[in-house]
């Protein structure tokens, strides 16, 4: 970790000047017990939660916007891919914690909805030499459970967030099976033991109190259930790592003032992932929560990493 | 230091356990205590669990540690079967998730919803299937390594009866048929799944497992039909005894005849083909070696005749 920030401080050290120079990452445990990190700023954990909330308010509207230009795109690939790895069956309740736009949910749905024409046609092909009346029965079917009870809850923090997802669920078309809720990660406002698979894309690492999501994650799971968390991490190769920083210290920001008019959100965003723990201690923490058989797959050489974890 | 010991307890395997004590809001001495003991005895440590506090305060002293396994068998994994204490590895789960799923196997196919039915028979979240990321080829290999227990629990109670004088010990080429066909008659249940199963046995990636099981059949039963040899014949009886159960799980796929009498007779056919081959590949290397004896006589008989022997 010590080289990359280096060669961080390095490149952009006219950003931040007033930022504190040695970055340790977990400021939970300094003594005074009341002080966190945004971005590379040392705040109190009550300004932090504050702050992140006007960070995300801000850059609500351009939210969708702003991940496609900022990651070429790829945000999409990695968002299939964990819709893809975590491979739903008909039946399965999703919680997408932090999920406002509705990225991994719309994901989620279509794929579920593949997953049952699937099996509708795997049993077509079973009894061939089907009547009429079996036919017409199965269509009938079909129009009123076309999910099969799957259903996917969508649970922000941030309000704008969850009205960009809702609209934009509305433009899309998807009528059922999503449902819009504000709550906070740390303090679900689900019963225990609700959810087969808990997601979070691209939202541990705003929450103030890691361990408090965990141990929420681990609550609302059914046992048997799964916990995935896509989120940006530490990139392995040393070249690759420093094309990184230049990008996202010297590209990110410009993009965020020419494109969303924000330097200082996309200032934060950058930050916050240098700040988010490496891969293996993020899967010992998760272990720590209580979850089983923790694995984890890099993807774009650990641009991000995809955590999973089951409840047993 | 409890952060410690978890941590290190977990690298051992004992991740339930972990999981055990650290749920309860537990004191730190304990946590200390189990890191050390786990390590030897499992059931040890259960039981002091339930009479705390534990009979010696200072468990970090090492004598005590060595000491330990001369008071209880010691237990280094937890496939000892049924666990009293409804109490089971994280392995133990999933083996009986498969185990579980192999029921929806005519309904689902070889495949990850068949292990997501089976999840949720045992009460478990859907979602706990993704804990088998190779899907439909985990479940299949894991019915093949179930099967040959089965059989080699067979051939053991059998050999066991034979040993004891209550039957007569079948001849080798009966203990053969009888066996190869005792394991061919599981596949019954799954008769019209089993071609895709046999597909998935030989996708390149599961070829090294799959024939693993093979040999491991194979070995088995020509234990039990008491090989004893040490020299190259070892290996073509187990090449054959392989070939002939492929050829005649290729037939039974084929077979309509009732109770698949047609199979029985085929592999009846080829094991005492390959008796009378084995029989007379043998007087072929006895007839071989007297005729190359002959001929080697002859020969310094024409050298004597012609004077090439003869020293000057």
């Amino acid at each position: 970790m010590g080289a990359p920030l280096c060669s961080v401080s390095r490149l952009c050290r006219a950003s931040w000047r007033a930022v504190r120079p040695g970055c340790q990452r977990l400021h939970q445990t300094q003594p005074t017990g009341k002080e966190t990190h945004f971005g590379f700023q040392t705040v109190s954990e009550e300004e932090k939660g504050e702050r992140v909330y006007q960070v995300f308010e801000n850059v609500a509207k351009n939210y969708d916007l702003m991940n496609d230009s900022m990651s070429l795109g790829i945000h999409r690939l990695w968002k299939d891919w964990l819709v893809r790895y975590m491979n739903p069956t008909p039946g399965t309740q999703l919680l997408d914690v932090a999920g406002g736009t509705g990225d991994v949910a719309f994901r989620f749905i279509n794929y579920v909805q593949a997953q049952r024409e699937k099996i509708r046609r795997n049993k077509l092909d079973h009894q061939q030499n089907l009547s009429w009346s079996d036919i017409s029965m199965s269509y009938s079917q079909e129009q009123k459970g076309s999910l099969m009870g799957s259903k996917a809850v969508i649970c922000d923090i941030n309000k704008e967030m969850l009205k960009v997802g809702r609209e934009k669920s509305l433009q899309l078309g998807y009528s059922e099976g999503l449902s819009w809720v504000a709550g906070d990660a740390e303090e679900l406002p689900f019963a225990d033991e609700k959810f087969d698979i808990y997601t979070i894309a691209f939202g541990i690492r705003n929450v103030t109190h890691l361990e408090k999501a965990l141990e929420e994650a681990y609550r609302v799971l059914k046992p048997g259930g799964r916990f995935l968390c896509l989120e940006f991490s530490q990139v392995n190769n040393p070249v690759l790592a420093r094309l990184y920083d230049l990008y996202s210290f010297q590209v990110i920001p410009v993009l965020g003032e020419v494109i969303a008019g924000d330097w200082k959100s996309y200032q934060y965003l950058v930050e916050s992932i240098r700040r988010f723990p490496p891969q293996e201690e993020f899967k010992e923490m998760i272990e720590d929560a209580g979850f089983f058989k923790v694995t984890y797959h890099n993807l774009t050489s650990g641009v991000v990493a995809v955590h999973s974890g089951f409840k047993l | 230091m409890a952060a410690v010991a978890v941590r290190s307890l977990s690298a051992a395997g004992g991740r339930r356990l972990l999981a055990l004590c650290g749920r309860r809001p537990a004191a730190l001495p304990r946590t200390a205590f189990c890191s050390v003991r786990t390590f030897w005895v499992t059931s040890a440590v259960r039981s002091a669990d339930q009479k705390f506090p534990p009979p010696f305060p200072d468990a970090s002293s090492p004598p005590d540690a060595a000491e330990e396994p001369s008071t209880s068998p010691p237990r280094y994994t937890d496939q000892g079967g049924e666990e009293s204490e409804g109490y089971e590895s994280e392995e133990q789960l999933q083996q009986r998730i498969l185990s579980a799923a192999l029921t929806f196997v005519p309904e689902y196919g070889w495949s990850s919803e068949a292990i997501a039915e089976g999840a949720k028979s045992l009460d478990l979240s859907s979602a706990a299937a993704g804990m088998f990321e190779n899907g439909g080829s985990d479940l299949v290999l894991h019915f093949v390594s179930l099967c040959n227990r089965n059989l080699t629990e067979l051939l053991e109670e059998e050999h066991k009866l034979v040993q004891l004088g209550s039957t007569e010990k079948k001849p080798t080429a009966q203990i053969l048929r009888d066996a190869v066909e005792t394991r061919l008659r599981m596949l019954i249940p799954y008769i019209g799944q089993w071609p895709q199963a046999m597909g998935i046995l030989l996708l390149p990636h599961n070829i090294p497992s799959s024939l693993a099981l093979l040999t491991a059949l194979v070995d088995d039963i020509w234990h039990y039909a008491s090989d004893q040899s040490t020299d190259v014949s070892w290996y073509t009886r187990r090449a054959v005894l392989a070939g002939i159960y492929n050829t005649t799980e290729l037939v039974m796929m084929q077979d309509t005849s009732p109770d698949y009498e047609d199979t029985w007779h085929f592999l009846q056919n080829r094991i005492s083909e390959a008796m009378t081959m084995g029989e007379s590949m043998s007087q072929v290397t006895a007839t071989g070696e007297a005729v190359i004896q002959g001929l080697m006589g002859a020969a310094v008989t024409l050298k004597n005749l012609t004077g090439l022997n003869q020293r000057r």
